[in-house]
């Protein structure tokens, strides 16, 4: 017997056990109504055809009761009843009948009874987690986070099971229309047993993510996950530093803040928009096309914030040097902001306060949806060439949201399920996007550039994916690179020469070395580590070519034969 | 006194001593054996297994098993009394024997039974 299986909630009685427990009394009330109806009718005695007197035999007597207990009536046999036997089968149908129905309605009672339903679901999650043949992941908290991710997870094959104490929010996920189906199971995630049932110490689970609304209660699951499984990872979100700080004391793998990120965003869009577009195409697997970097104008940015946000937002404009006016209805806790307007932001005059006219753009972040969207409606009014990012906080407010004049819109629980996200599809991806972080905007434009360059088709579906080039992995290449050198540029090369619809961001060496936008002539060897991005379609080309040396050396001819031909012309 | 305990009592001691009353006489003779002890005996066999039912401790389980088996071994010999009265015309002493010797069989399972419900009971604290 493993550990996980002595839990307590295993030692709760198996639903059928209490069924029959719930069953005694019908059960016996049956056995004796057919004891006396079948005594009786053996007792009494009946007549035959020719008036002689005729005993029922036990068999017979039963085969009576039975199809008359079940209203079946085969009618008198073997020979016609008396009368003082017509007098006792009175007795037995309705005695039997009732017998039957009292039964039936105690089971029936039983099923229904929702403590008995809650407990035969509980038994039945537990029994599939357990038996479960693939990875998972536990996603605690089915919110706007939670559900943006569980959508991005399933969407890639990527199984989750799902825990909420809100019977709605568990409605829902169970009526989900995603490809995979989900576990979900009701109950406080901040409780052990719970996280336990959910598999937590299950030798396939891959993580435990605690997406709750609450602070404290992602810090709760945190530590528990930590101390009953200290091999899983986990992921965890926080809005507050002092959360982060504790969950980084004990080792949290991720700690992801929306409110840096979304400033940490809105900067990035100020100062390096090419970076910004990358970014927003590697982190959202919704976005497929080929990113355009934003065109910000110049000018100083209006903040319309209040609270966490506000303060973050400032703290970040003011590391990056962005030119900013803050309308704030009160003055931050981390101290006075210079040419503060006080107010929402939804009325014109304190937009015109801030010097709307000569303003590059608008952040409406208030904690309000309608406040948000006035914003923006008055703001366009006294100056529409602004750059308008709005934030949406309400996941009921989309549909305005996706109709509405914005150039960008900020939702809190989508860039968190982004940004567990990255992490969860592939490492090779999260540490490209701490090199992104500190890479010239120049650079990046040069990347942007060479996609371009590379002649996508109109309807590319641009994805991300990892290559290593491993004998396993990749046999072909491997085979093709112990007597050949292999480039980069040699690699993305299709089977008819022409180069794939495919760049490399970033190799990670054997060695754990990174190389952030390797050049085109950059020399791959083995035990390297690719992150492609392009289109879907070159990922199984990519793959196949890894597979097959003949394929391989095939291309590189092609390819070559390609390049004398335009060299010479 | 818990009326309870008395009718599962009842109901086990009920199953040894009619059990014994069908066994007890010559083994192969229909007159020693009445069918209507016999058929007592049955259905106070199910009764008592039924109200075995529920007790989640190591001895209700194992009293629970000693009812299966007897019920088991009962209903057989039913079956077999009820094939060769009624099928075969007559009951032989042959049939009568094994029809006999499996109710013995039950009746042990009705000691084991009675057994464990008196060590239980020597072991209550007064």
């Amino acid at each position: 017997m493993s550990a996980h299986e002595r839990s307590p909630a295993q030692k709760t009685a198996t639903p059928i056990w209490l069924l029959l427990v719930e069953l005694r009394t019908p059960l016996v009330v049956l056995i004796l109504v057919y004891a006396v109806s079948v005594l009786g009718l053996v007792l009494i005695p009946g007549e035959d055809d020719q008036g002689q007197v005729w005993r029922l035999s036990f068999l017979h007597a039963f085969y009576i009761v039975s199809y008359t207990g079940s209203t079946i009536g085969f009618g008198e046999i073997p020979y016609a009843f008396t009368d003082a036997q017509r007098m006792w089968m009175l007795f037995v149908l309705y005695a039997s009948v009732i017998a039957w129905l009292y039964a039936i309605g105690s089971v029936l009672s039983v099923l229904s009874d929702p403590a008995f339903k809650q407990l035969r679901n509980h038994r039945r999650f537990v029994t599939r987690i357990h038996s479960l043949k693939v990875p998972f992941w536990i996603v605690c908290g089915y919110g706007s986070a939670g559900s943006e991710l569980v959508r991005f997870l399933a969407e890639h094959g990527i199984r989750c099971v799902v825990i909420d104490g809100d019977q709605g929010r568990v409605d829902t996920a169970r009526m989900s229309e995603l490809p995979y189906e989900i576990d979900v199971l009701k109950g406080d995630a901040g409780e052990p047993q719970v996280l336990v049932d959910a598999g937590v110490k299950h030798p396939l689970c891959r993580g435990v993510l605690a997406m709750t609304d609450h602070d404290q209660i992602n810090l709760t699951i945190a530590t528990n996950a930590r101390i009953l499984a200290s091999r899983v990872p986990v992921y965890s979100r926080s809005e507050r530093d002092s959360t982060t700080r504790n969950l980084l004391s004990f080792d949290v793998e991720v700690v992801i803040d929306p409110y840096r990120i979304m400033a940490r965003e809105m900067v990035q869009l100020i100062t390096r928009p090419a970076a910004y577009a990358l970014y927003q195409q590697l982190v959202d697997p919704e976005i497929r096309n080929v990113p355009e970097p934003p065109v910000v104008p110049n000018g100083h940015w209006i903040l319309c914030s209040t609270g966490r946000f506000a303060e973050t937002l400032v703290d970040a404009f003011r590391r990056a040097d962005v030119a900013f006016r803050l309308i704030s209805p009160e003055p931050l806790r981390t101290g006075g902001v210079a040419g503060m307007v006080r107010g929402l932001g939804t009325e014109a005059t304190t937009l015109r306060e801030a010097a709307i006219g000569t303003a590059a753009g608008v952040i409406a972040a208030t904690p309000d949806d309608g406040d948000n969207l006035s914003i923006v409606l008055t703001a366009q009014a006294e100056n529409p060439a602004l750059f308008m990012v709005a934030r949406r906080n309400r996941p009921t407010s989309e549909p305005v949201f996706t109709a509405g004049p914005f150039d960008i819109v900020l939702r809190l629980g989508r860039i968190i399920a982004q940004e567990m996200y990255a992490r969860i599809r592939s490492p090779l991806l999260h540490q490209f996007l701490v090199q992104l972080e500190s890479m010239p905007e120049p650079l990046v434009e040069g990347i942007l550039g060479r996609l371009r360059a590379k002649q996508l088709p109109t309807d590319a579906h641009m994805t991300h994916f990892s290559v290593t080039l491993s004998p396993s992995m990749a046999p072909g290449a491997c085979d093709w690179m112990s007597d050949h050198t292999l480039t980069l540029c040699e690699l993305l090369v299709d089977p008819d020469g022409s180069p794939l619809p495919a760049l490399c961001l970033l190799v990670v060496r054997f060695n754990g070395d990174i190389v952030p936008f390797p050049g085109e002539g950059f020399g791959l060897q083995m035990g390297d580590q690719c992150l492609i991005w392009g289109d879907s379609r070159a990922e199984v080309r990519l793959n196949w070519i890894l597979g097959r040396r003949d394929v391989l050396a095939d291309a590189q001819q092609r390819a070559m034969a390609i390049r004398t031909v335009s060299g010479t012309a | 006194m818990n009326t309870q305990r008395v009718w599962f009592a009842f109901f086990i001691v009920l199953a040894l001593t009619l059990n014994f009353g069908f066994f007890w006489g010559e083994i192969d003779n229909p007159d020693h054996h009445s069918p209507f002890e016999f058929f007592l005996a049955l259905v106070v066999s199910l009764v008592a297994t039924v109200l075995k039912i529920g007790d989640r401790s190591h001895i209700g389980a194992v009293l629970l098993a000693t009812s299966l088996v007897a019920d088991l071994q009962l209903i057989i010999a039913a079956l077999i009394w009820a094939y060769s009265s009624q099928v075969l015309g007559e009951v032989s002493p042959a049939m009568m024997a094994s029809i006999v010797s499996l109710a013995g069989g039950a009746m042990l399972a009705n000691v084991t039974s009675v057994i464990l419900l008196l060590s239980e009971t020597i072991q209550l604290k007064r």
